[in-house]
């Protein structure tokens, strides 16, 4: 694959209810992520977004981002789903030849909609939302119980995830505050308010209010920009049927997919000995497990036995994840970005010493039936 | 902090859809209301859906409207089940009186699951692999909610 390089990139901090307007954020994410690049409006060719109609309470709800996000008068389109999909569009966009800079960003405020119940107008209009047992809860509910019962995993360690990640989350300054918690113990956890069981709330990645955005740029260009690029020399997606009653959600066939399309493009062989640092989008503490078994860390089931923490044999979420905060379509252009961040040397608290090849994640639907996964590599 | 301002605390949007049920549906809900369990079989692969499909996605096949139709008994038996003490379809995610147990059950001859409400189960007496059947609404109206939920055998 050709070399597109990541040369800036930035995130607003993390808040529940961030109790400001959302194209003040916008705008602070996008021209924060020039601003770490040296460059200015004039610079950007095409701007890729990420939002939701039904989350953002109106439709085409990017008809209003255009000056925020760095539109006015350019090249400006959207993509309904995950930010990490936006940067697909993005890498595309850079890829035609037709461009020299593309602004990426995506994000939403869960503050100001019922959340939950915005995921169950997902399901199937004429099946599934008439009897309204199926939102993204209730899905995670089966997907972990799924998953336990295939393999004989027990509660215990997929609160580990949740306890390794809100740990994690503390580290990172960014991170929703109500999801750091360096003391945080396995029984909190297990003890915390059950949501669908056997999920608890605090393996639940909060759904919240924020903003990222990334730069993308041909190779030759990347280099004029920055001395210290991160090229993307991998990305695989994938896509399961949506009727769960269809789907094995004990592991994800998707993923699986998705990270051999990936690491095919990028020459990984071995992704365990040959990948740095992990950065998954993970809705819940037991899709990091399931998500990392189909990427080939371990075998299926076996998730739980390695040693994901920083310093461990496959750090995985060192910024906390998506437990550390889960603004709707930035989460995954969040992975992206922190897995920028380790590649950099940039990871202020929570870095992976000498990490050269990182890999970053992004999910969209109930039980991420669509994922996407990128392989990065550090300039230098 | 400052204040906080909410402009329009209430940004009630109100737009009526009509979905158009489609003819496979319809003859599963005109079932429903007799109260029988039909579904429609891939001609390629075999598998057994229920609700009935017009397209198998994994063999890219159209499932012929005049064929391929199965008459299913109305037992199945349970794959994955979990408890919430939510109501899912709340915009405030309020809790419900008691918590509801959602099943997924697999029709007896089918490949699908259905998601419903388990019955008059206690938590500790939820097996996976149980056999379970239909609880019927008395009055049914052909739509999802003529199934009430499903039983213990």
């Amino acid at each position: 694959m050709e070399k597109v390089g990541i040369v800036g990139y930035n995130q607003v901090k993390l808040y529940s209810d961030a109790n400001y307007g959302r194209y003040e954020m916008i705008f602070e994410a996008v021209r924060g992520a020039l601003d770490s690049a040296g460059l200015k409006k004039k610079d950007i060719t095409t701007v890729v977004s990420a939002t939701n109609d039904y989350y953002d309470g109106r439709t085409i709800s990017n008809a209003l981002t255009v000056e925020p996000g760095g539109g006015y008068l350019a090249d400006e389109s959207k993509v309904e789903m995950d930010g990490a999909h936006a940067v697909l569009y993005g890498l595309m966009r850079i890829l035609s030849g037709n461009h020299k800079l593309a602004v990426v960003w995506g994000g939403s405020m869960a503050s100001s909609f019922p959340y939950h119940t915005a995921r169950l107008y997902e399901t199937d209009p004429i099946w599934e939302r008439p009897l309204a047992y199926v939102n993204d809860i209730t899905s995670a509910g089966f997907q972990m119980r799924a998953y336990m019962e295939k393999f004989g995993v027990s509660a215990e360690d997929i609160a580990k995830i949740a306890v390794k990640n809100r740990k994690n989350a503390a580290k990172n300054q960014l991170a929703l505050v109500e999801a750091q918690n360096p003391n945080l113990t396995v029984k909190d956890v297990l003890e915390s308010e059950i949501y669908a069981d056997p999920v608890t709330e605090l393996m639940v990645a909060q759904p919240c209010d924020g903003v990222a955005a990334l730069l993308l740029a041909p190779e030759k260009q990347a280099l004029k920009i920055t001395d210290n690029p991160v090229w993307v020399i991998g990305v695989g997606y994938n896509q399961e049927t949506y009727y769960l009653g269809e789907r094995d959600l004990s592991s994800s066939k998707s993923m699986e997919l998705a990270s051999k399309m990936a690491f095919n493009a990028a020459g990984v062989k071995n992704p365990l000995s040959e990948i740095d640092v992990a950065e998954l989008f993970e809705a819940y503490a037991h899709e990091e497990l399931i998500l990392s078994e189909a990427i080939g860390f371990t075998e299926k089931g076996k998730g739980a036995s390695l040693s994901s923490e920083i310093g461990g044999d496959m750090p995985i979420n060192p910024s906390g994840g998506a437990l550390g905060g889960n603004p709707p379509c930035a989460t995954g252009l969040i992975r992206i970005i922190e897995a920028v961040k380790q590649l950099r040397g940039e990871a202020n608290g929570y870095q992976v010493k000498g990490a050269e090849k990182a890999i970053a994640s992004g999910q969209i639907g109930l039980c991420a039936q669509n994922n996407i996964l990128y392989v990065l590599e550090g300039g230098n | 902090m400052n204040e906080k301002v909410i402009v329009a605390n209430k940004g009630l949007i109100r737009a009526d859809f009509n979905f158009w049920v489609g003819r496979y549906l319809d003859k599963f809900y005109d079932n429903l209301e007799n109260k029988k369990i039909v579904g429609n079989t891939c001609p390629k692969c075999g598998d057994v859906f229920v609700p009935p499909r017009k397209i198998c996605g994994k063999c890219n096949e159209v499932i012929p409207l005049e064929e391929n139709w199965v008459d299913l008994p109305e037992t199945g038996i349970l794959i994955n089940y979990t408890i919430t003490p939510y109501k899912v379809n709340d915009r405030a995610f309020r809790k419900v009186k008691k918590p509801q147990t959602i099943g997924m059950i697999q029709i007896d001859g089918s490949n699908t699951a259905l998601i419903y409400r388990l019955l008059n189960l206690e938590p500790d007496n939820i097996k996976l692999g149980m056999k379970l059947k239909v609880e019927w609404e008395e009055n049914t109206k052909g739509d999802p909610s003529d199934i009430r939920g499903f039983m213990k055998i």
